[in-house]
């Protein structure tokens, strides 16, 4: 059974009175447990919108969305799924510990646990010295390592992250790379976002490249190199868009 | 439950952390002290006044620390983009709304707490006698907090600051105003106006129930059975506004 899995997944946004925005177009994706997937697509393509649907923050304007078989509102799936969202933002009043505290309690775990992951965790993200610096002094790069961490609290069997490099540095970016693959062999399934071509994107087993709200292709990179005749991803994700445009062009000519 | 309660207690972290709570308290502070000016007048006077000023200021400061209070609970979340890490965890958006208002009891309880002992120090100081009565009327100032928080809260899940600050002191000003109302509309000619006051009158927080300090500084008695119809009136408000208001966050997309 797949672990993450949409329905004709459809968000329309209305903006003022009759004016709609297509935010995610019946998108059908099928995760299996153990992937490292990633969602590719330009700005504004509805990568945000589909994860906050999974997660439950916005509503569906059709279709469906489960994790490991659960609706996105339900308490308990949750307590088996990290998220790191887009450009974290964090209560600043709180040191880093503290908010790895909070969460942490939020899971329920048991407090003694909690505080050797939380020191472990602050030691993977390399924060273990700035655990008493109040979050209102992180740099962009630290609250996205402590985002990270923080997703992590509750040793997810599944983890949703969105766009987790880019606010990164070249070697934020491999940092974040050999993290995902450690976690991928440990057995977690990996769903991320990305708009930006890095090397976390090519570690992925599977992705989907999403432009408009609209899946235009998905499966395995080399696979899809193969028969879009691209030499790297990036050719392939220009190709696949410029394809697309071009189909709509004519249609629209053809009408 | 356990849930509400982290909520609660990080809501109550997030006020104590942020300074604007203690300036609310020290302005308060001051003003009860300010009381001590009408030393020129007569003792009974002076007695009168003092309390009088005192449950004034302790009611008004109160009525900005829950609503400012309560709308930063929910909208800091909402503005700072932090609620939409935290829906992602494994809480309900009921678990939300009955956080925040279980910090906000918090919050207004220790301030209140702050404000009611440096009150008794003055009128001890003063050697005016401490009784029961004083009590009950600080009892209900307390109560109206706690209703005027939940319907500040309950607006802050569907409108903006500035509407719910609008709202909020309007309630105040015409719930304190009722019985000056009633008699504005049984003057109006009117009959639509009439009907639309009236009918205001019914649903809107009548806040002059929870009002017995005129009655107190006097020396009318207040019997315990008002102290407890109006204490059970207060929480029928609550009750409905954090209704309103659950239901409002969980139909809101973040
Ligand atoms: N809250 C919103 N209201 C209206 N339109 C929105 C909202 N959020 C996103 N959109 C629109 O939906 C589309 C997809 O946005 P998003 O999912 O954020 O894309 P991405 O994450 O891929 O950059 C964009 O056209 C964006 O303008
Ligand atoms: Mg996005």
């Amino acid at each position: 059974m797949a672990i993450i899995q949409t329905k004709d997944l459809t968000k329309i946004y209305t903006i003022g009175r009759n004016k709609t925005v297509v935010g995610l177009n019946h998108l059908n994706l099928t995760i299996e447990e153990g992937e490292l997937f990633g969602i590719l697509g330009p700005n504004g393509s509805g990568k945000t919108t589909c994860l906050k649907l999974l997660l439950g923050t916005l509503f569906p304007t059709s279709g469906e969305a489960y994790i490991m078989g659960k609706t996105p509102y339900d308490v308990e799936m949750k307590q088996h799924v990290g998220f790191l969202p887009e450009n974290p933002y964090y209560y600043e009043y709180l040191t880093g510990k503290e908010l790895l505290l909070f969460y942490g309690k939020l899971f329920d775990i048991d407090k003694e646990v909690l505080k050797e992951k939380i020191e472990e965790l602050l030691k993977l993200v390399g924060l273990e010295n700035t655990k008493k610096l109040s979050l209102r002094h992180y740099s962009k790069g630290m609250l996205e390592r402590i985002g990270l961490a923080a997703s992590l609290i509750n040793d997810p069997k599944i983890l949703i992250l969105d766009e987790p490099t880019t606010g990164l540095d070249p070697i934020g970016c491999r940092d974040t790379r050999n993290l995902l693959i450690q976690l991928k062999d440990a057995g977690k399934t990996i769903l991320l976002s990305s708009h930006f071509l890095s090397e976390v994107e090519r570690v992925c087993t599977r992705i989907a490249i999403l432009h408009k709200g609209v899946l235009l292709t998905t499966g395995k990179l080399d696979e899809l190199m193969d028969k879009y005749k691209s030499v790297n991803l990036e050719d392939l994700f220009i190709k696949t868009i410029d394809e697309y445009e071009e189909k709509i062009q004519t249609q629209g000519v053809a009408q | 439950m356990k849930k509400t309660w982290i909520l609660a207690w990080n809501t109550v972290r997030e006020s104590f952390r942020k300074k604007t709570t203690y300036i609310i308290i020290l302005f308060a502070l001051i003003m009860i002290a300010a009381s001590e000016f009408f030393a020129f007048l007569s003792a009974q006077e002076q007695t009168k006044m003092i309390m009088d000023t005192s449950f004034a200021v302790i009611e008004f400061f109160g009525f900005l620390l829950a609503m400012f209070g309560s709308i930063t609970a929910v909208s800091s979340e909402i503005e700072k983009r932090t609620i939409y890490t935290l829906l992602t965890k494994p809480i309900t958006r009921t678990n939300f709304i009955l956080g925040k208002y279980l910090g906000m009891f918090f919050i207004l309880l220790i301030n209140f707490v702050i404000m009611t002992i440096f009150f008794l120090l003055l009128i001890h100081f003063k050697k005016i006698p401490i009784n029961i009565a004083i009590f009950k009327t600080l009892f209900l100032i307390f109560m109206e907090l706690l209703v005027i928080a939940s319907i500040s809260l309950a607006l802050a899940t569907f409108t903006s600051d500035a509407f719910n600050i609008i709202a909020s002191c309007f309630l105040y000003i015409i719930g304190h105003l009722t019985s000056y109302g009633r008699q504005v509309i049984e003057m109006t000619k009117n009959i639509v106006i009439k009907g639309l006051a009236d009918m205001m009158y019914t649903i809107l927080p009548n806040y002059q129930n929870f009002s017995i300090r005129d009655k107190v500084v006097v020396g009318i008695p207040v019997p315990w059975q008002y102290v407890l119809i109006v204490t059970g009136y207060g929480i029928m408000y609550i009750v409905i506004a954090l209704l309103i208001g659950i239901y409002f966050f969980r139909t809101r997309e973040i």
